[in-house]
């Protein structure tokens, strides 16, 4: 990861989303981007020039955009249309992000577009994270990496947020999966956590 | 056998598909693979197939083909009737807002310039205090109770064509409790299929989201109702039945919904039927 000083940058074509610009490179704000403060708050995982990522949940392609700077090629796949009106004008700017308008939760519709990918990065506001998150550990190369983006509160919101964390641990484990890093992401993001696991 | 978006590989052998882009279109669009018998794409076979000449080749045909793709089916569901209706009643209520804000604003400001002026024991209505502002104020205040008058026509306007547009889109739910709170009740669901998909009880407290989850974090007492509260049948409804009231109408309502989304056009039996068993829930037990 690129540091400058203090602040976490990627190399890139600026101007996305009025990002500030820091000695020609754009800052990441951990504040806007729960990847971003994953590398704030816990070690985070390497982004290589090589990598391939799926990125379920992207959303309007903010931090997208930050992930394609760094990697090979983002297959970024949204359900909702309004987001996906943003995702697509970042990505007729940005040769490696393939936009995919498709429901994360159902990964065989989207199986006939997507190869086998070296890091699986899930944001997603659904109650059954964990669950999606193993459907689509299908495209994971044995020894690849997941960050899921643990939205407790989208789980179920009457329940402890530690509560939820624990839980998905598990469920995550029973899976098949080893979990390397569990972080919460306060203070930048208030009951969220981060889970980085090894498909072995 | 494999189905990718450049071919179908069977056993190492790769068979391109040939058409024009629309077609490669309909065929990602279309095309789906049972996760059990998933072999994961590789993409060297698009170059064995003779669709791709190299990596790069790959990826920019296969964003092309992504971006066209999601593009039509953002035009696909931005071009159903229910799409628009949610942005014209979202759009009321901003400006009911917006009327109330600056008529409220404007009314303090006049009253430092006139300060023995007073709305106490007047009785004066709100449209009525701008009327005179405008008149009897020049400069920015005048100027903005006129604003508040011209977004008022506006309002009007637009509330006319929301419950026009409601009437087709939302036939039924629109004939139980009006075209304006039809409208009001799917923006807040989020659309015509999410709403189809609630049920009686959830419609029951649409709008009323506040009130429902301090009911379920603490022992406050449940809503009776949220946005059909705004219905006459609700508010007009003794309170000791509008609980009844409002959950028989939700029930209905939910059944109007499904009703309009499956069959978008009116259904007089239901209707009939449905109006009769709510008039008769006020009444058996006001009585």
């Amino acid at each position: 990861m690129i540091w400058i000083g203090d602040v976490l940058v990627s190399k890139g074509m600026g101007g996305v989303y009025n990002e500030r610009m820091l000695g020609g490179a754009r800052v990441w704000d951990p504040v806007r981007s729960k990847l971003s403060a994953l590398y704030y708050t816990g070690n985070g995982v390497e982004l290589t020039p090589h990598m391939r990522v799926l990125y379920l949940g992207a959303a309007n392609g903010t931090t997208v955009s930050h992930v394609a700077d760094y990697v090979e090629v983002v297959y970024a796949v949204e359900f909702a249309p309004r987001p996906m009106q943003d995702l697509l004008e970042v990505s007729r700017r940005r040769r490696n992000i393939i936009p995919v308008m498709a429901d994360a939760a159902h990964p065989e519709q989207y199986a006939p577009l997507v190869e086998s990918v070296d890091l699986l990065y899930q944001d997603v506001a659904q109650p059954e994270q964990a669950g999606i998150a193993l459907r689509n550990c299908s495209f994971l190369k044995t020894g690849g990496i997941l960050i899921l983006m643990l939205k407790t509160r989208s789980v179920d919101f009457k329940r402890k947020p530690a509560e939820v964390f624990q839980e998905t641990i598990d469920i995550l484990t029973t899976g098949g999966l080893i979990v390397q890093q569990s972080v919460w992401l306060s203070p930048y993001h208030t009951d969220h956590a981060a889970l980085v696991c090894v498909k072995g | 056998m494999q189905s990718y978006w450049f071919g179908d590989v069977n056993d190492g052998t790769c068979t391109a598909f040939i058409g024009d882009p629309d077609a490669i279109i309909q065929r990602v669009r279309s095309i789906s693979t049972s996760t059990d018998s998933f072999v994961p794409l590789e993409w060297d076979q698009s170059v064995r197939c003779g669709v791709c000449r190299d990596r790069i080749d790959y990826l920019s045909k296969l964003q092309a083909v992504c971006i066209t793709a999601a593009e039509q089916s953002i035009r696909e569901q931005y071009s159903k009737k229910d799409a628009e209706l949610l942005q014209m009643v979202r759009t009321l209520d901003e400006i009911d807002n917006v009327i109330n804000l600056l008529s409220e604003r404007a009314a303090e400001w006049y009253l430092i310039r006139h300060p023995s002026f007073s709305r106490k024991y007047r009785r004066i209505p709100a449209n009525a205090l701008i009327k005179s502002i405008r008149e009897k104020n020049k400069g920015a205040l005048g100027s903005v109770a006129a604003e508040i008058e011209r977004i008022t026509e506006t309002r009007v306007a637009l509330a006319k064509e929301v419950s026009a547009r409601a009437n087709t889109v939302l036939p039924n739910t629109s004939a139980l409790i009006g075209g304006l709170v039809a409208a009001r009740l799917l923006s807040q669901a989020g659309g015509l299929l999410a709403l189809s998909r609630l049920p009686g009880s959830a419609i029951q407290v649409l709008g009323a989201r506040t009130a429902l989850f301090s009911h379920i974090r603490t022992r406050s007492p449940c809503p009776k109702h949220g946005i059909i509260f705004q219905h006459r049948r609700i508010h007009n409804a003794p309170r000791e039945v509008r609980g009844k009231v409002s959950r028989v109408l939700a029930g209905k309502l939910a059944i109007a919904a499904r009703l309009d989304y499956f069959r978008g056009v009116i259904a007089p039996e239901f209707l009939d039927s449905a109006q009769e068993r709510i008039d008769a829930t006020g009444r058996r037990v006001g009585q």
